[in-house]
């Protein structure tokens, strides 16, 4: 178990490094330059090609690499092109709030979908169950950009319930935050309702085919407990799988619905430093994403390892 | 306004002509009597000799303005660190407008109102310009604004390290040192060569001219905001808002009717509408028709208009083929709808463009020429003269910000009945303008290049039309028409001014190296309980007699 541990952890670096180079490398290949964003369009070009020497761009992209890579495993970040402000701290400020939208998202989808699920599962082929089925999984396949439109016409311009955009006044109370944050969170919550309830359903169903079940219903055991006493606990692994890889999509790679809200998130910030060309956060961001998809993934592996004995204890 | 010179006194007796010979409107002569800067006695006794009646006081509010309140604004948020010495994009100039201000603010018909300065007079051949500075004005540092402040502040801009927006406006108009102090209230502008139009300069128009003081250290502005303004930054968060309250100690007594302002940056058109639709923000600094359709017809909410010289040029280049003959270029021309144009993509929201860069805003621009308009009979027989009697297909390269897209779609739709086959390259804004040895929008036989707001006819045809233009996409080289453009910026002379002007338009309609079809409105949206802000042709940001009911 720590050995797999271990290894996942160090297979890691590899593949952020040729994650950051490649970065590098398509940031070198697309038009345009950092001086001309920075100092504007009617900017003389002999400006321009000053500011870009002032910023190292002007040297050869390997050189600059290997600057930057030095950098940033010493979490010296720099400063970002455009904001002037260090890049560390934006970075991690933006992480936090799309944190915030995840978890209020992920608190009230995920007890919902497994409900949903296990009701479906213990409904089968029931009227219930083509109902929960059906629905789900119409609302995970409507792209979040579509039921974002929707949703907030609805809500924004006709029902007026909801703000927009949803950034919370600062320092408001954790309930305030929880209200703002609802109308971004329905369409990622929509997104995710249709993989969790599929899969909840799908552990529960094959929980519920075991011989231990059996025994248990037939030795007495009320359904409540035969239920949630002992095939919930089984019938969650393949669901919290799921949900491991989903956190990484969730905190990482919001940059539609972020940007369709405009919602100061992390993913908002990859698409605006593409956008103006700022490499030090572009760069930055990306691989903190990239951290949390692998780490995501990783933790859910070991919890699935966790709940089943099989792979906890054998090989 | 302190007493005129006998050089003004002179310059009234010559509007009084102007007028009374039909040549000049009663707008026009106010627009042109406050760049001047004749006192509001002298422009009475112009308007009373021409049987006029003396200028009526600005749009006062029927009801008296109700101070207190924050106003909530949307606008785009700053590309770049907000510095007002190098800013150029929307969002910093609309931040830096509301801490520091201007020697001069441009009305939006055009005509100058005194700020810092309190009047302003040129010499009998415009190469010295003399402002009187308002006295007993404090920046919100404490610091007393003298004259010292307007020369430190000029000097920053001449500076070529600096990189100012402003240095292109200067080039060739003012250098370092021509900035000269006369005493604590005076400042003297010594040019490079005559200029009628000067205080367009030194006014709002050129964005980054706002006064800063002596102990400003570059590059401090966004951490340490000063300036003599209405408002104080108290917090600014990039790409997310910034923070202003009143400045108690406000030059202006009495001013502004606001107690703060919030900001939220949004760069998302749809997005900006929709915070406004919400109830989240009271204004949205700039609302451009195309992703803001639904707050038009929005009941509770009012969408200010106004004209604006905001255009896009469809160069051409005159020294490649096929555009070397002219009877091509007009044969484009000739082919376009404007009417159409305007109500496709602005909802007829625009004014009608006629291929020179006279906007009828301008008080001097010739009305003279006749409008172009569709014909496409003549385009095809020019295109024939041209020895393309089976059509001819060209390249227009289209970057892709705002309506530019669209507008070139149309047309191509329009130049096909004539045969002409327009070919699309659409490309991203950052591309267009490119850098270095690599600057399509120069270098390509034919684009569209989007303009903002000039406050004189100069800032275009300088740049984009002379034999030396820095900015001469359509590689255009007339003496002729360098001689006018030298004409009309060296002569006070109002009669002569028109002549050139004329002469210009003729010729650049006439041998249309760019085609310019129309001039965008600019348009300002906001809740109906705001009062007291107009819509800006520039899409600046004036708060300081804005206020809530």
């Amino acid at each position: 178990m720590g050995r797999l541990i271990v290894r996942r952890l160090l297979l890691i670096i590899p593949s952020l490094l040729l994650l950051s180079a490649v970065v590098f490398l398509m940031l070198g290949v697309v038009p345009g330059d950092p001086g001309r964003v920075k100092l504007g369009p009617y900017a003389p070009a002999s400006a321009v090609a000053q500011y870009d020497h002032s910023i190292g761009y002007d040297r050869p992209i390997l050189v600059r690499y290997g600057t930057w890579l030095g950098g940033f495993v010493t979490l010296h970040w720099g400063t970002s092109w455009n904001l002037n402000v260090p890049v560390f701290s934006l970075t991690m400020q933006r992480l936090w709030n799309s944190i915030q939208l995840a978890l209020v998202a992920l608190l009230i989808v995920v007890p919902l979908a497994i409900v949903l699920g296990v009701i479906a599962a213990l409904r089968r082929d029931g009227a219930a169950d083509r109902v929960i089925t059906v629905s789900s999984l119409s609302l995970t396949v409507v792209p979040e950009f579509v039921s974002g439109v929707v949703i907030t016409v609805l809500f924004v311009v006709f029902l007026k319930v909801f703000h927009y955009p949803p950034i919370p006044p600062p320092g408001a109370d954790p309930f305030t935050r929880i209200y703002y944050l609802l109308l971004p969170a329905i369409p990622l919550m929509f997104v995710e309702i249709g993989y969790i309830a599929r899969m909840a359903r799908a552990g529960m169903i094959e929980a519920l085919s075991m011989p231990y079940i059996r025994t248990a219903t037939l030795s007495g055991l009320p359904r409540r407990r035969v239920v949630f006493g002992h095939a919930l606990r089984n019938a969650m692994a393949p669901t919290v799988a799921v949900i491991g890889t989903q956190i990484g999509w969730l905190v990482g790679g919001l940059v539609i619905v972020e940007t369709l809200f405009v919602y100061p998130g992390i993913g908002y910030l990859i698409y605006q430093s593409a956008i103006y060309k700022d490499f030090p956060v572009l760069e930055a961001t990306v691989i903190v994403v990239a951290v949390i998809y692998m780490l995501s993934n990783l933790s859910a592996d070991v919890i699935v390892a966790l709940l089943n004995p099989r792979v906890r204890f054998g090989r | 306004m302190t007493s005129d010179t006998p050089f003004q006194r002179e310059y009234a007796d010559h509007l009084i002509s102007e007028i009374l010979g039909g040549r000049m409107t009663r707008r026009q002569l106010l627009v042109r009597a406050s760049v001047v800067g004749l006192s509001a006695t002298l422009v009475g006794q112009v308007l009373a000799a021409c049987g006029s009646s003396s200028p009526s006081s600005t749009t006062s509010p029927s009801t008296a303005p109700k101070a207190g309140g924050t106003l909530k604004v949307t606008m785009p948020s700053p590309t770049v660190t907000v510095d007002p010495t190098t800013m150029y994009d929307t969002g910093s100039i609309a931040i830096a407008q509301q801490v520091a201000e201007y020697l001069i603010w441009v009305n939006n018909d055009l005509s100058l109102r005194p700020v810092l300065a309190k009047s302003w007079s040129p010499n009998s051949d415009a190469t010295v310009w003399t402002f009187n500075l308002q006295q007993g004005v404090k920046f919100q540092d404490g610091k007393p604004f003298s004259a010292d402040d307007v020369v430190f502040t000029m000097n920053i801009l001449l500076n070529p390290k600096t990189v100012s927006a402003a240095l292109a406006s200067f080039q060739g108009i003012l250098s370092q040192g021509g900035v000269q102090k006369v005493d604590a209230n005076t400042v003297a502008f010594h040019l490079d060569t005559p200029f009628a139009d000067f205080p367009y300069f030194v006014a709002s128009t050129n964005y980054d001219c706002l006064i800063l003081p002596t102990t400003y250290k570059a590059g401090t502005w966004q951490s340490k905001p000063v300036g003599t303004g209405p408002f104080k930054m108290t917090k600014f968060t990039p790409k997310q808002g910034a923070t202003f309250v009143k400045n108690p100690t406000y030059w202006q007594t009495g001013k502004p009717y606001l107690d703060g302002v919030n900001v939220q940056f949004i760069d998302e058109t749809q997005a900006e509408a929709l915070a406004l639709q919400s109830g989240s923000s009271d204004v949205m600094l700039t609302t451009p028709v195309q992703g803001a359709q639904a707050l038009f017809t929005d009941a509770n909410l009012k969408v200010l208009t106004t004209p604006s010289t905001q255009s896009r040029f469809l160069h051409m280049r005159v020294d490649t083929a096929p555009f070397t003959n002219k009877a091509v270029r007009q044969a484009l021309a000739y082919t376009i709808d404007r009417p159409a144009v305007i109500a496709n993509l602005f909802n007829g929201k625009a004014q009608i463009g006629n291929d020179n860069v006279f906007c009828p805003l301008y008080p001097l621009a010739p009305t003279t020429i006749p409008q172009r308009a569709q014909d496409i009979a003549k385009a095809k027989q020019l295109l024939a003269s041209a020895g393309f009697p089976n059509g001819v297909t060209m390249n227009l390269t289209v970057e892709e910000f705002e309506e530019v897209p669209q507008y070139a779609t149309l047309l191509q739709a329009m130049a096909k009945p004539a045969g002409i086959n327009l070919k699309l390259n659409q490309v991203t804004v950052t591309y267009y303008y490119g850098s270095g040895k690599n600057q399509p929008w120069l270098q390509v036989p034919m684009g569209i290049t989007d303009w903002t707001f000039r406050g004189v006819p100069s800032q275009y045809f300088l740049p984009a039309f002379t034999s030396n233009g820095v900015w001469n996409s359509s590689h255009f080289k007339n003496p002729a028409f360098d001689a006018a453009a030298k004409g009309y910026d060296t002569t006070l002379d109002e009669a002569k001014r028109r002549q050139y002007a004329a002469t210009m338009a003729g010729i650049l309609t006439d041998e249309t190296p760019s085609i310019i079809s129309y001039w965008i409105n600019v348009n300002r949206a906001m809740k109906k309980n705001v009062n007291g802000l107009t819509s800006d042709p520039a899409e600046f940001l004036d708060l300081t007699t804005t206020y809530l009911s």
